[in-house]
């Protein structure tokens, strides 16, 4: 039982690895949450079941589902929050961006989304980030 | 819904019975519940629960499957020296129109392969999906509708 | 003694991605980048508490695995409503 445990265990912890790599090397905010929040979702979720599975206890096995299915109900909420507040930050998208949808459906003053091409909504250009590199 | 809750309580009483709280003995009685009711509701035609909890079980499964194919696409994405990207933010227009309906369509669409869910409009007809490989936006446009919008409009009808 | 070598090769794994959020923590290049970096790294904390309480043969971690994810909710949409209302 403990051999399945540790397999479930690297396997969940492989994922997270990938969404470790995968932030580090996606060129936009964009790509780089696709790979955090599904590759994170899958990791933490195996690492659970794997628990789970280790304990084999009805308490433990019930705490360890609802944290997956709390987790897999949150990511994705997130996921959208982050993004919404990235392209109000603007946050540019990668150069090789084939199509922008969502390019002047912003009302800026209102926060509101639209599902009409809107004429007086520019995206604002911020200069600097609130927290400077140095060097 | 009335059903479904008699489902859980027959499960429940399996389990009291039988002195097992263990998962699997509580899902073998949920299955036995499920078959205890099928024979003494099969005559009333209106009850459509028990052809739900085939659909929810599809809806699953299908979900499950599109989580882990969308790991391993995001492996070989990750992994691979010169990815293969061709991003897009692409705008669906929305049939459901459901608070829940959407809201889970939402959470499927950023679980599943290289696509990510990025917000809807206020009047809830639009919803703009980022996704990492577009081939031209009315393919995708159709795979998602076809593929997801469906199967969730199938869940809540 | 193989069971010990994948259990130190997945927290190796974890270490390594660690780093690699750490890294895109500190260069961000906007706050967006840093809160998603701290959402991974918060994954990864309930990643090596699943571990350590399958390891060290104690449940009772699992109740903290439970609140840190909520708690990572919480930041991460507090974090989203502050950059979406600054500006």
């Amino acid at each position: 039982m403990e051999l399945l445990t540790a397999l479930i265990m690297l396997a969940g912890s492989f994922f997270m690895l990938m969404a470790g790599i995968g932030i580090l090397r996606m060129p936009d905010l964009f790509l780089r949450m696709s790979t955090t929040a599904k590759a994170g979702t899958l990791g933490a979720g195996l690492m659970l079941l794997a628990t789970a599975v280790y304990f084999d206890s009805f308490s433990i096995t019930t705490r360890a589902i609802a944290t997956i299915v709390f987790i897999m109900i949150t990511t994705p909420v997130a996921t959208h929050m982050i993004a919404r507040a990235a392209y109000f930050d603007g946050s540019a998208l990668w150069e090789g961006t084939i199509q922008d949808d969502l390019h002047g459906h912003y009302h800026t003053t209102t926060h509101i989304l639209d599902n009409q091409p809107a004429a007086d909504t520019e995206i604002p250009e911020i200069e600097s980030d609130d927290f400077q590199e140095s060097g | 819904m009335t059903l479904f809750l008699l489902n859980v309580l027959l499960a429940v009483a399996w389990g009291a019975l039988s002195g097992d709280f263990a998962p699997v003995n509580l899902f073998f009685g949920f299955a036995l519940g499920y078959v205890i009711l099928w024979i003494s509701y099969r005559k009333m035609t209106q009850v459509t629960y028990f052809r739900r909890v085939f659909v929810v079980l599809e809806f699953l499964s299908f979900f499950l499957w599109e989580l882990l194919i969308a790991n391993i696409r995001v492996v070989i994405i990750v992994l691979s020296p010169r990815p293969k990207l061709r991003p897009a933010v692409i705008g669906i227009p929305l049939d459901i129109q459901e608070d829940a309906a959407i809201t889970l369509l939402v959470n499927l669409i950023t679980l599943t392969p290289g696509t990510l869910s990025l917000d809807v409009s206020t009047d809830r007809r639009m919803l703009y999906i980022h996704s990492i490989w577009v081939q031209d936006a009315e393919t995708f446009r159709a795979h998602i509708k076809t593929g997801y919008e469906r199967r969730v409009k199938e869940l809540f009808q | 003694m193989s069971t010990v070598l994948i259990w130190n090769l997945t927290l190796a794994f974890l270490s390594l991605s660690f780093i690699l959020a750490f890294i895109r923590l500190i260069k961000g290049p906007r706050l967006p980048d840093r809160v998603v970096a701290l959402d991974l790294i918060t994954i990864l904390i309930i990643g090596f508490i699943t571990v350590y309480a399958a390891r060290t043969n104690q449940p009772v971690f699992l109740d903290v695995v439970t609140i840190l994810a909520l708690i990572a909710f919480l930041g991460t949409v507090a974090f989203a409503y502050y950059i979406e209302r600054r500006i």
